[in-house]
C-alpha cells in the first residue's frame, strides 16, 4: 500500500470516529455508532499493517490475536456493576502502551543518531522519519516523547489505583502520604527539570527517572481522592489517555493518532467538567481531594430517624399513584438493580407511574446508574435525569431512595455552611413520602449528616438494599 | 353534668347551639342535654327530632336551674345573665371588648364564661373556631345575596338572544369570609378580583381563582403580626389603596367588603364618591356593617339604594340567614369545645386554666374577670419570612440585560481568541512547519471533539467512556509502526503495546455493544 492510500484510510477512520462519538447522542443511533467506531479502527489497523515500513508480521499477528482473545474474554465476562473497574483497567493499558511507545521512540532516535548518512538513507519506516529530522525537529521530538511518556505514566498508575479502589482491592478512602500535595508538586517540578536536562542532551536516565516520578504522581494523586469523586477521576483519566495518544501521535508524526487522541481527550475533559458541575465543585478541588472549606457550623438537625419495615413501605406503595426511585451507589454495591427493576415493573403493571431519577454523579462512573438499570431491563424512557424530573417531586406520592445519600441531601440547599452547599441535588423531600433504603445509620462517603433522614415525611428502611427490595416486592399487589 | 341550650332571645336570630347530631356526640362525652322548647325550630330542628335522641325539652326556667353548662349563640342579654348562678358555665359569643357591662355582670354572678369569639387562632383550636365557620357562611351568603340583588348573570354567556358579559366582582379583605366569597363568586362564573392589605395572602387569593389587586407600594406591611388578622394601615398606604379602588370602581359590578381590624371600627374603604362612580344596578355587600361598615353608605341591617341606583346591603345576620348550615357548624364548634373541657370523657367539666385555648377563651372565671388573656404560649402563625418579590423585568430591562450579556460574552471570547492567536503565533515563530501541520490537526480535532461530545446524552456517558476507551486503543498504530525496528528491545516493547492496545480495542468495543444492546425503550 502506498502512503497515499494509507492517508486516505486514516482520513476515513478519523471521520468514522467522529461519527461514532456523535452518534452517542441517542440510544438508538448509538447502536449504529459503535459500528462506525469498529469500522474506523479496522480500517486504521489494516492500513497501517499493510502500509509501508512495517515488519515482523508474525509477531503482529500473534499479538493481535492474543489481545483480541483477552479483550473478548474480559468484555464478555464483566458484570455491569464492575464497569467502573473495567474502564479504569482499560485506561491503564492505554497509559502503559503510551509509555512503551514513547520509550521506543527514544531508543530509535538514539539508534538513528549514531548512524552515518548512507545508513540513514537505507532506513525505512519510523526510523526513516527520524533520520530526516532537522536538529530543531529532533528537539521538539524530545519534548513530545517526554510529554507522551509523562502523561502515559500518570495515566497508568492512576488508572491502576482507581481500578484497585473501585474493585475494593485498595481502601476507597482518600489517603495521602505525609507531605500531601507537596510531594506531587515536588515530583512535577523534578519532571520539569528532567525535561530541560533531557532536552539538552541528557541520556535515557532522565527519561527513566521522569517515568518513575510520573508513576508516583499518578499513584499518589488518585490515592488522595475518595470513592464518591470517582466519576471525576475516571473521566479525567479517560481524558489523559487521550492526550497521551495525541502526544504519541506528535512523536510519530501520525495525524490519525493526533485526531483520535484529541477527540478522546476533549471527551474526557467535558465529562469531568459535567461531573464537577453536578457536584458544584471546581475541578482543582476534586483533584486535590477533600471538600471545600467549611465556613461555619453545620445547621442543627432536629428530629430522629424513624425506621419502617417492608410492610409499611409496601402499603404506601400500594396506595401511591406516582412513584420515583432514586438509585445510588448502594444499589450497585448490593446488586439490587434486578429487584429494583422488578419493583418498577410491578408498580407500572398496577397502573402506577413509576420512574427513575438519576443524578449526574450517582455511582462511580458517569452514567453508571443508567447502565445498571438498562442491564436490569428498565426501559430508558422512564429513566430521567435530574433536570427533567426535579420539578416533579412535589407532585409525587412516594420516593424511594436506594443507596444514595449526598445527591439527595437537602443541606445543599438549606444550609449555606454545608460542605456541599450549592450542589444541585434531587429534591426528594418535596414528595409526600420518602423511603430511604440504607445499610445503617452512618453518614455517607462525604461524612455529611443528611437532614433528609430526619424529615417528618421520611422513613428509613435499614438493611441490604437487595433483601429489603425483594421483601417489599412480595407485598406489592399486582 | 347537664348541658342546656336556651332559645335565642334576639329577634331574627335563627341559629341554635345544639343540633340532634351534636347532642348525640355530647351524650357520648357523658353529658345530659336539655333544650328550651322551640330553640331549634328556626333552624329546622323540631322539638321532636331532639326528643328522638333523648334530649329533654323543657322551659326556660327549668333549663337554667338544672343545667351546669349553658350553650348559646349570641352574647347573653343582661336578663339572661341574671339567671346564671355561681359555678355555672356559659359558652357563647361574648365580644368582651365591647360588652364590658355584661362582663362585669357575669363576674358578679360568679359564672364562668367562655367566649367562642376569643378562641385563639392556632391550629389545635381550629375545630372550635366559630368565628371562622360563621365567616365562611357569611362569605358564601354575601355572594348569594349579591346575586339576589344583581339583575344579571354572574357568568358570561353567548346566547342566541345576545351576548351577556360576565359580572365583575371585587372582594376587599381576604380573610375567611373574603376567601369564601371569592370561591363562591368564581364558581358562579364571575370575574373576581380581590384585595387585601397583607400581600402574603396573594397566593391564597390566586389559589381560589381570583386576581390579586396589587398596589404599587414600596413597604408592604407584615399583616400576620396579630395572628393572621389585618393591622391598621398607614395613611399613605390607605391613600394608595383608595386611589386603586377609585380606578376600579366604574367597571366593578359587585363589591363585597369584609375588611375588619380586631377591636376597632371597620375602616372606611368604599367611599361615597366610589359608589357614585359605579354603574346603576351594581351591588355592594358590606359584611362589616355590624362594625360601622366599610362603605360610606352602609346602614346596618338595611338594604338601601343610592341616588345613582347602586344597591348597598348592610345585613349583619348572614349566618342566621342560613340557620340550618350555621347551626350545624356552630354546634360542632361547641361540641369540640366541650370535648376539650372534658378530657376524661366522664361528663364532668374540667376547666383547665393551664390550657392555652381554654385560658384564652375564658373571660370570667370564679368571680374574676380573666379578660384580656395573656398571649398564648404557642405562636399563632410562624413569623412570616420576608419574601423578596421577584420583579418581573420589563422588556427593555430584559433587552438591555441581554445586550450586556452578549457584550460580555463577545468580550471574553474576543480576549480568549486574542490570547490563543498570540500563543499560536509564538509557537509558529519557533516551531518547524512539520510540527505546525500536526498542530493544526490537533487543535481542529479538539474543537470537533468539544462540539460532538456536548450532544452526548447523559444516560450514555458510560458507553461513551467505553467507546473512547476503545478508540484510544489507536495507540496501536504507534506500536505497529515501531514493531518492524531492528532493535530487539523496541520490538519487545512495541509487541507488548500491540497486545494491550488490542485488548483495549476489542474489550472496549465489545463491552460498549453489550451495554447499548441493553438499552430498551418501553
Amino acid at each position: 500500500m502506498t502512503i497515499g492510500i494509507v492517508s486516505a484510510a486514516y482520513i476515513a477512520a478519523a471521520v468514522l470516529f467522529i461519527l461514532s462519538l456523535g452518534g452517542l447522542s441517542g440510544q438508538e443511533s448509538a447502536k449504529r455508532a459503535v459500528w462506525y467506531g469498529i469500522l474506523g479502527m479496522g480500517l486504521a489497523v489494516v492500513a497501517t499493517v499493510f502500509g509501508p515500513g512495517v515488519g515482523h508480521w508474525l509477531i503482529i499477528l500473534l499479538m493481535i490475536a492474543g489481545g483480541a482473545v483477552l479483550g473478548h474474554y474480559v468484555a464478555s465476562r464483566v458484570q455491569m456493576t464492575e464497569m467502573p473497574q473495567l474502564v479504569a483497567a482499560l485506561h491503564s493499558f492505554v497509559g502503559l502502551a503510551a509509555v512503551f511507545i514513547g520509550v521506543n521512540a527514544h531508543i530509535e532516535a538514539a539508534d538513528v543518531a549514531v548512524l552515518d548518512e548512507a545508513a540513514k538513507a537505507a532506513l525505512s519506516g519510523f526510523a526513516a522519519i527520524l533520520a530526516h529530522k532537522t536538529p530543531l525537529e529532533l528537539a521538539i521530538l524530545k519534548v513530545e516523547v517526554f510529554l507522551g511518556v509523562f502523561i502515559g505514566a500518570v495515566t497508568f498508575t492512576g488508572s491502576v489505583i482507581a481500578f484497585g479502589k473501585l474493585a475494593g482491592k485498595v481502601d476507597g478512602k482518600a489517603q495521602k502520604l505525609p507531605g500531601g500535595h507537596m510531594l506531587n508538586a515536588g515530583a512535577a517540578i523534578l519532571s520539569l527539570i528532567l525535561l530541560i536536562l533531557y532536552g539538552n542532551g541528557a541520556g535515557a536516565w532522565a527519561l527513566v527517572l521522569m517515568t518513575l516520578a510520573a508513576f508516583f504522581i499518578g499513584y499518589h494523586l488518585i490515592m488522595g481522592i475518595g470513592g464518591a469523586d470517582m466519576p471525576v477521576v475516571i473521566s479525567m483519566l479517560n481524558s489523559y489517555s487521550g492526550w497521551a495518544a495525541a502526544a504519541i501521535g506528535f512523536t510519530l508524526g501520525n495525524d490519525l493518532l493526533i485526531v483520535t487522541g484529541a477527540l478522546v481527550g476533549s471527551s474526557g475533559a467535558i465529562l469531568s467538567y459535567i461531573m464537577c458541575r453536578a457536584m458544584n465543585r471546581s475541578f482543582v478541588s476534586v483533584i486535590l481531594g477533600g471538600f471545600g472549606t467549611v465556613t461555619g457550623p453545620a445547621m442543627e438537625i432536629s428530629g430522629e430517624q424513624i425506621a419502617i419495615d417492608a410492610d409499611g413501605v409496601a402499603a404506601a406503595l400500594n396506595d401511591a399513584d406516582s412513584i420515583i426511585i432514586v438509585p445510588g451507589y448502594g444499589m450497585a454495591v448490593a446488586q439490587a438493580q434486578q429487584a429494583v427493576s422488578e419493583l418498577a415493573r410491578k408498580l407500572r403493571a398496577a397502573g402506577k407511574t413509576a420512574r427513575f431519577a438519576i443524578h449526574p454523579v450517582a455511582g462511580r462512573l458517569p452514567g453508571h446508574m443508567n447502565v445498571l438499570l438498562a442491564e436490569a431491563k428498565v426501559p430508558y424512557d422512564i429513566v430521567l435525569e435530574m433536570d427533567e424530573i426535579n420539578d416533579d417531586f412535589s407532585k409525587t406520592d412516594v420516593v424511594i431512595v436506594i443507596g444514595s445519600n449526598d445527591i439527595v441531601n437537602p443541606a445543599a440547599q438549606e444550609d449555606p455552611n454545608s460542605p456541599i452547599a450549592g450542589m444541585p441535588v434531587l429534591e426528594v423531600w418535596k414528595a409526600k413520602q420518602v423511603f430511604v433504603s440504607k445499610r445503617g445509620q452512618g453518614t455517607g462517603y462525604s461524612g455529611i449528616e443528611n437532614p433528609l433522614f430526619y424529615k417528618e415525611n421520611t422513613r428509613m428502611c435499614y438493611g441490604d438494599a437487595k433483601v429489603s427490595t425483594n421483601s417489599v416486592l412480595q407485598l406489592i399487589r399486582a | 353534668m347537664k348541658i342546656g341550650v336556651p332559645r335565642e332571645t334576639i329577634a331574627g336570630e335563627s341559629r341554635t347551639a345544639i343540633t340532634p347530631d351534636s347532642a348525640l356526640q355530647l351524650q357520648r362525652l357523658g353529658y345530659e342535654c336539655l333544650i328550651e322548647s322551640g330553640s331549634g325550630s328556626a333552624s329546622g330542628f323540631s322539638d321532636d327530632t331532639y326528643r328522638a335522641v333523648c334530649v329533654k325539652v323543657v322551659d326556660e326556667a327549668t333549663l337554667y336551674e338544672n343545667s351546669d353548662v349553658i350553650a348559646k349563640v349570641r352574647p347573653p342579654a343582661l336578663r339572661e345573665i341574671d339567671r346564671l348562678r355561681p359555678g355555672q358555665t356559659l359558652i357563647s359569643f361574648f365580644y368582651p371588648a365591647q360588652n364590658a357591662e355584661l362582663l362585669e355582670a357575669a363576674r358578679v354572678k360568679g359564672a364562668n364564661v367562655i367566649a367562642m369569639d376569643m378562641v385563639p387562632r392556632i391550629s389545635r383550636a381550629q375545630k372550635m373556631d366559630a368565628l371562622s365557620s360563621m365567616a365562611n357562611i357569611a362569605g358564601y351568603r354575601a355572594v348569594i345575596e349579591a346575586g339576589n340583588n344583581f339583575g344579571r348573570f354572574f357568568t358570561g354567556q353567548v346566547t342566541a338572544a345576545g351576548k351577556v358579559p360576565p359580572a365583575k366582582v371585587l372582594v376587599i379583605g381576604a380573610g375567611v369570609a373574603g376567601l369564601a366569597a371569592i370561591g363562591t363568586a368564581t364558581s358562579l362564573g364571575a370575574i373576581t378580583y380581590a384585595f387585601d392589605v397583607r400581600p402574603e395572602v396573594a397566593e391564597q387569593i390566586e389559589s381560589m381563582g381570583a386576581q390579586f389587586v396589587y398596589l404599587d407600594f414600596a413597604e408592604a406591611q407584615d399583616g400576620a403580626a396579630s395572628g393572621g388578622y389585618a393591622a391598621p394601615s398607614s395613611p399613605e398606604f390607605r391613600e394608595k389603596q383608595l386611589e386603586k379602588f377609585r380606578e376600579l370602581a366604574p367597571e366593578i359590578d359587585i363589591v363585597i367588603t369584609t375588611a375588619l381590624i380586631p377591636g376597632r371600627d371597620a375602616p372606611k374603604l368604599w367611599l361615597a364618591d366610589m359608589v357614585a362612580m359605579m354603574k346603576p344596578g351594581s351591588v355592594i355587600i358590606d359584611l362589616a356593617a355590624e362594625r360601622g361598615g366599610n362603605c360610606d353608605l352602609t346602614v346596618a341591617d338595611q338594604r338601601i339604594v343610592s341616588d345613582n341606583g347602586v344597591i348597598v346591603v348592610g345585613y349583619t345576620d348572614y349566618p342566621s340567614r342560613m340557620a340550618a348550615q350555621a347551626s350545624t357548624l356552630y354546634a360542632t364548634n361547641i361540641r369540640h369545645m366541650m370535648t376539650d373541657l372534658t378530657p376524661a370523657k366522664d361528663g364532668n367539666v374540667f376547666h383547665n386554666m393551664e390550657d392555652d385555648v381554654i385560658r384564652s377563651a375564658t373571660v370570667t372565671y370564679q368571680g374574676e374577670i380573666t379578660y384580656p388573656p395573656p398571649p398564648p404560649k404557642t405562636k399563632a402563625i410562624a413569623a412570616q419570612k420576608r419574601q423578596e418579590k421577584v420583579k418581573e423585568p420589563t422588556p427593555e430591562e430584559k433587552r438591555s440585560r441581554e445586550t450586556a450579556a452578549f457584550k460580555a460574552q463577545t468580550l471574553s471570547q474576543g480576549l480568549l481568541l486574542l490570547c490563543a492567536t498570540a500563543l499560536l503565533l509564538v509557537v509558529g515563530a519557533y516551531a518547524p512547519s512539520s510540527f505546525m501541520n500536526h498542530f493544526i490537526v490537533f487543535v481542529l480535532a479538539c474543537f470537533i471533539g468539544f462540539q460532538v461530545i456536548w450532544n452526548v446524552s447523559h444516560s450514555l456517558h458510560t458507553p461513551l467512556m467505553a467507546v473512547t476507551n476503545a478508540i484510544s486503543g489507536i495507540v496501536i498504530l504507534g506500536a505497529l509502526l515501531q514493531v518492524g525496528s531492528g532493535n530487539w528491545l523496541v520490538v519487545v516493547l512495541s509487541a507488548l503495546s500491540v497486545l494491550i492496545a488490542t485488548v483495549n480495542i476489542v474489550g472496549g468495543f465489545l463491552v460498549t455493544r453489550r451495554m447499548l444492546a441493553m438499552f430498551q425503550k418501553s
